[in-house]
């Protein structure tokens, strides 16, 4: 049975949400700002009102007040109680909740060892740092024994590395405790890290909701495709292993080297701003690097897609206005292509019956 | 001379023209008036009346105050803006008029019968509360509002997810972050009740050994031409007042942010 559920689901942008969260399941929000993540959240959470129906476990919960729907919140503000110390903040909660006082120390003794903020017990929440709040604010979230945990970019205010052992760990934590979460985040790529399945959400309406890699490599609609950059999907004739991890992956007349331990590719994701382009040739070994001839040029606000074709394979590439100002490219002309080896994405199992 | 000296020379202006007032008092003092005044039955009799009945008020109306600031700081209801502008009306209309009107509203037939089915008001300790409640609970509400405006209601979204009903949420997170607030407002509202006269005496009258506050007793004095008598007791005035203030200084100074 789905965990949640809703239907005809509208309020504010939201027009006709239908989606199920099966139990256990990490589902990921993504989309642009005003596309109605968070308001998702807040009518899951029922802090808001809201037309349409919210089930849990199959039991109507619309005329259920907040404290009452067993939801934890991780908001994108944190908003840990000033006045609570770490520990106090974790035990809120189960305090609120009247759990007997041997429950609540145990519980946020586990949950400050999980989370690895055991030292910060005492510490208020002015003097902690953000990824040090983070914790907290997740630990106190799922602390009252939380089925359905809701996270509003849970890491959008962290560093890039910070955020992204954050997420990983929030992850296995989440397994590990059996919790239903909703994520809201804005970039794909760190949806991909966390979620089972992927909503992408545009203007109160839900584009394509599929397994991760679906997103990238199969995106449904015209919205979808811009939405994750408008990737380049190659698709892979042929594969020969090198040494050191990498492979060799054929695709029609171009051959395209990447970091992978396995024997079989069968897509490759080139989004267009990682592909480079030069009018002189590059120095260096030819690995990636290509001749190619340019054959549609679109300028957009600030960036400029440029249609490259690379031994018969048309490749899209995206430059920044300046730089093609400064390049002087033109219809035909003949230029250097690089595809950076770090930045591809490939699938080893294709469903076809997808698209 | 720089706007910031002449901006400086102003205050110093406004105070010199406060420590001026304070220091003519002494040149009507008299140590030996000063203890007799001060040990006087009378005296000591309208100093505890004013300390009780500055303390009952601030009760009454922080308790009126603490949720009526909360529900103006959180809801929009009906009738809203118009609570908010009427606790305008002590700030506005002098107290003596606001006496007036309670006197007027007690020669109507609700008000006789409150007065006699129910509690006694006109010339009774009961009328100085009443007077310093209708002069100080409108304050109350706007300082305390203030502070609750300063606290983001998502601390109470964040409670309410962990299983605080709004009551709980209340008072486990809202009372606890305004609790400084509150409190400075409660000490301001004390000040303006210990200070009341006008609506005091209108409703309360000028009973001596009654109804005699401080500043009942200030205005007696000096409406029997004793300088001297009167000096002492502004001095005593003016020595709560001041230490109140300052005890509000002490709190407002610690008060720290609140932005987790």
């Amino acid at each position: 049975m789905p965990l949640i559920e809703l239907k005809n689901i509208q309020k504010h942008v939201l027009k006709d949400i239908n989606v199920t969260i099966g139990d256990k399941e990490l589902l990921a929000l993504v989309g642009p700002n005003g596309a109605g993540k968070t308001t998702i959240l807040n009518i899951v959470a029922g802090l808001t009102d809201y037309k349409g129906e919210v089930f849990f476990d199959g039991s109507k919960m619309d005329n259920t007040p907040p404290h009452k729907r067993g939801v934890g919140y991780l908001f994108q503000d944190l908003a840990l109680f000033p006045h609570l110390d770490v520990a106090s903040n974790i035990a809120y909660g189960l305090r609120i909740q009247k759990y007997p006082e041997t429950t609540i120390t145990n519980r946020v003794k586990e949950l400050m060892d999980a989370l690895h903020i055991g030292r910060l017990e005492k510490r208020y929440p002015q003097s902690l740092s953000g990824g040090e709040k983070q914790r907290v604010a997740i630990a106190r979230a799922i602390a009252p024994f939380q089925k359905i945990l809701l996270l509003d970019e849970p890491t959008a205010s962290l560093d890039s590395q910070t955020s992204k052992y954050l997420r990983i760990e929030l992850c296995a934590l989440l397994k590990k405790l059996e919790i239903t979460a909703i994520f809201v985040m804005h970039d794909l790529l760190g949806a991909e890290e966390v979620a089972d399945r992927i909503a992408i959400l545009h203007k109160g309406t839900i584009e394509q909701i599929s397994r991760p890699g679906d997103i990238l490599f199969n995106p449904k609609t015209k919205m979808v495709s811009e939405f994750i950059g408008m990737p380049n999907i190659l698709d892979c004739d042929d594969c020969r292993v090198l040494s050191s991890g990498l492979i060799e992956v054929v695709s029609g007349n171009m051959t395209i080297v990447l970091p992978y331990e396995g024997s079989t590719i069968k897509k490759i994701a080139i989004p267009p701003h990682d592909i480079y382009i030069s009018d002189t040739k590059p120095p260096g070994p030819a690995l990636n690097r290509y001749r190619a001839t340019v054959t549609e040029i679109v300028p957009l606000r600030s960036v400029v897609r440029i249609k490259v074709d690379v031994n018969g394979n048309s490749l899209l590439t995206e430059l920044p206005m300046e730089t093609f100002d400064e390049m002087n490219l033109d219809i035909g002309k003949e230029v250097f292509v690089i595809i950076k080896l770090r930045r591809l994405r490939y699938v080893e199992e294709f469903d076809d019956s997808l698209e | 001379m720089t706007f910031k000296k002449l901006a400086i020379s102003m205050s110093f202006v406004v105070f010199i023209v406060y420590g001026v007032l304070i220091l003519s008092l002494f040149y009507f003092y008299n140590g030996q008036l000063f203890l007799e005044t001060l040990a006087s039955e009378r005296t000591l009799f309208s100093i505890r009346l004013s300390l009780f009945t500055a303390t009952v008020a601030t009760l009454i109306s922080v308790f009126f105050a603490i949720p009526s600031a909360y529900a103006l700081s959180r809801f929009r209801f009906p009738g809203r803006q118009l609570i908010d502008t009427i606790l305008e009306l002590p700030m506005i209309i002098s107290p003596v008029a606001l006496g007036a009107v309670v006197l007027i509203f007690f020669n109507t037939p609700p008000g006789v019968f409150v007065q006699e089915k129910g509690v006694q008001f006109v010339f009774t300790i009961c009328g100085i509360f009443l007077a310093q409640f209708i002069t100080t609970v409108g304050i109350a509400i706007r300082l305390i509002k203030a502070a609750m405006d300063e606290i983001p209601v998502r601390y109470e979204e964040v409670a309410r997810t962990l299983g605080a009903s709004p009551a709980k949420a209340f008072f486990t997170v809202t009372i606890p972050l305004s609790k400084k607030g509150i409190i400075a407002a409660s000490i301001l509202t004390w000040a303006k009740a210990l200070g009341e006269f006008g609506a005091t005496i209108t409703i309360a009258g000028s009973m001596a050994m009654k109804t005699e506050t401080i500043p009942i007793a200030i205005f007696m004095r000096l409406a029997s031409a004793d300088i001297e008598g009167t000096a002492v007791l502004v001095l005593i005035l003016i020595t709560i007042g001041l230490g109140i203030l300052y005890g509000v200084r002490l709190l407002t100074r610690k008060a720290s942010s609140f932005t987790g």
